[in-house]
């Protein structure tokens, strides 16, 4: 049984450790960064299948992050995680390739159920919410 | 002075001021320019009475001087009727009635002579006009009792006579010249005083002119000054010029009057613009604020799910956290009330490192949604500087906002607190933006000039920002290299019990 690689970056550490437990209980493997410049170091070492990115985050940007993962795998599916929508950032992730957005605050329940959808898409039929 | 009795000076000053001003003993230029009027009219009074006395004494001279004249007439004629008739025995009448003349002359005049003519010897004249008319009427009798002409002593007679004759004629003589020159020197008087009284005139008036134009002039100047100074922002009151009260002090009130106007007006400025201010910040603190809220929610999912695996540990982590986020939202929440709140001006000693700090935090999250750096340098140890906390950071936030609209990409803001010159502390918030032209740069602190689209900027931050720093005796200054950089100074004095270690 093949587990989904998920890359989780977000600068503040809770959402992190919060989300993991509930990730790896859904039977994905899952790593965390918290500073961008090593997320970035690992999509470029690493092919994840899903990464999950905070959009604001100081230096570099989720749009960044995206750009970056669409750069070294196409196939990975990224999930855009904002404190404030506007319009013109969800348009521009989309247009850039990002599988979906999620704004903060959200429950842990809608992610997870987010990440499922992208991993069932992507053939990991046996993960479930 | 304590912060609290600075704030206690403000409410007082200005109804103190405008009773100070009005309270002034009046002196005003009306009265100024009637009293040098009315001093010009007493000199002329002076000046045209002496004339009128002068005249009036030179034309009783005139008439003494021609008594004098008649008397001396008189007597000459007298001595010529006597030396004929010591030559041909004739005219010893008229010599008589000539004498008798002169007596009647001197007799009736002698009394005035003593107001009008000059002190002389005019008893003597008397008793040798007496004594010549004597042996006349001696020679008279003798000449009556010998009808052959041969007069005894007759020699004798005529020595006597001859003696006082020229006596009296000296001394009238004598008298009638002094008279006549006393005479012209009061001519030469009359005509000279009207002249000295036109020169004194002349520079009486030179000096009024330039006295009163002074008294004009400067508080005019004064006023000119202090007009160019409100304009800079400082509404301080005027402080009275005088230490009476004249037209001047008028326009002093008026113009006290139309500052506390303005400084109203520029207090609600400040605060509209602050408003203008909160609703741009709200969106970058709505962002920060989902940061906190967020890992409450996550938490308290993450509890809830998990509750019976959960060491107890991993319990009391979760709940530190949930209490550690609310702390969180809390303080950003009161970081924009603190600013929003509307109080009454109040001068607190403030720690100027750490209000730019927490301005710098209001504006990070709106710097952080455009992807643009604000890096903050605080000099350790700066002294406090006395101010209003929530109008200096609005300053601080009118500037750094100013910088993120400036930077495009790449963007960097440097935001420095350091020591200025002596008993200064300064504020650099420097951009690498697209710069202020040369000839934008001097306008840029007028009110209502702006370089945004219509919309945009109301024109008036940089304005209100300087009125604020001015009320707090400081100053701020603007730097810049198109296409490179734009520095505003901020520049504050720090307070004065604190003075440097």
């Amino acid at each position: 049984m093949n587990s989904p690689e998920i890359l989780l970056i977000d600068d503040e550490p809770i959402v992190g450790q919060r989300l993991r437990t509930g990730l790896e209980k859904m039977g994905c493997k899952v790593e965390v960064a918290q500073d961008p410049k090593d997320a970035l170091a690992k999509i470029r070492g690493k092919r994840f299948d899903v990464v999950i990115t905070d959009i604001m985050m100081p230096e570099i940007n989720g749009i960044q992050v995206l750009e970056t993962v669409k750069e070294a795998n196409p196939d990975t599916q990224v999930i855009i995680i904002t404190g404030f929508a506007t319009s013109e950032l969800a348009r521009e992730a989309m247009e850039k390739g990002a599988y979906d957005m999620i704004a903060k605050p959200f429950k842990p329940a809608d992610l997870r159920g987010m990440v499922a959808k992208a991993a069932n898409e992507m053939g990991f039929t046996d993960i479930k919410e | 002075m304590t912060p609290d009795t600075i704030a206690a000076q403000g409410k007082n000053d200005i109804a103190a001021d405008e009773k100070d001003l009005l309270e002034r003993p009046v002196f005003s230029f009306r009265f100024q320019i009637i009293l040098g009027f009315f001093t010009f009219f007493i000199l002329s009074v002076v000046v045209t009475v002496g004339a009128m006395i002068t005249i009036n004494q030179i034309e009783k001279k005139i008439t003494t001087v021609q008594t004098w004249e008649q008397f001396l007439f008189n007597i000459e004629q007298a001595r010529r009727w006597e030396k004929n008739f010591f030559l041909y025995g004739t005219n010893l009448e008229d010599a008589l009635s000539s004498t008798t003349e002169a007596q009647a002359i001197l007799a009736e005049n002698l009394k005035k002579f003593e107001g009008s003519s000059i002190p002389a010897a005019k008893e003597n004249i008397k008793k040798h006009l007496d004594l010549y008319h004597g042996k006349l009427l001696q020679l008279n009798q003798l000449v009556k009792e010998s009808p052959d002409h041969s007069i005894p002593r007759a020699d004798l007679i005529e020595n006597d006579l001859r003696r006082y004759g020229a006596s009296i004629v000296g001394d009238a003589a004598d008298l009638t010249a002094r008279e006549h020159d006393l005479l012209f020197r009061w001519l030469q008087l009359v005509q000279r005083v009207p002249a000295y009284f036109l020169v004194f005139l002349f520079f009486l008036m030179i000096y009024m002119t330039r006295f009163l134009s002074r008294r004009f002039m400067k508080p005019l100047k004064y006023l000119v000054n202090e007009t160019r100074r409100i304009a800079r922002g400082d509404f301080t009151p005027v402080q009275p010029l005088r230490k009476f009260r004249d037209e001047f002090t008028t326009v002093e009130v008026a113009i006290n009057r139309m500052l506390r106007e303005l400084e109203s007006r520029q207090n609600s400025l400040i605060e509209s613009h602050k408003l203008r201010a909160v609703g741009i910040l709200t969106a970058g603190v709505a962002h920060e604020l989902n940061n906190p809220i967020n890992n409450i929610m996550l938490t308290a999912h993450s509890m809830l799910d998990e509750y019976d695996d959960l060491t107890k540990d991993e319990q009391i982590d979760m709940i530190t956290d949930i209490i550690g986020e609310t702390d969180r939202s809390r303080g950003i929440v009161h970081n924009l009330l603190d600013f929003t709140r509307e109080n009454k001006a109040t001068y607190d000693a403030i720690d100027l490192g750490s209000l730019v700090e927490e301005t710098t935090k209001l504006a990070k999250n709106q710097a952080r949604v455009r992807g643009i750096p604000i890096k903050l340098d605080v000099q350790p140890g700066l002294p406090p500087v006395l101010g209003d906390r929530q109008k200096l950071k609005q300053v601080f936030l009118n500037l750094i906002m100013n910088a993120l609209d400036a930077v495009g990409q790449n963007g960097l803001i440097q935001v420095r607190v350091r020591y200025h010159k002596l008993n200064y502390l300064s504020v650099q918030i420097e951009d690498n933006g697209a710069g202020i032209a040369p000839d934008v740069l001097p306008h840029i602190f007028d009110p209502f000039f702006t370089t945004k689209p219509v919309g945009k900027g109301t024109g008036l931050g940089l304005s209100v920002s300087r009125g604020i720093i001015n009320k707090h005796r400081g100053r701020i200054e603007a730097d810049s290299k198109p296409g490179a950089y734009t520095i505003f100074n901020v520049i504050l004095p720090y307070y004065p019990g604190s003075a440097n270690e």
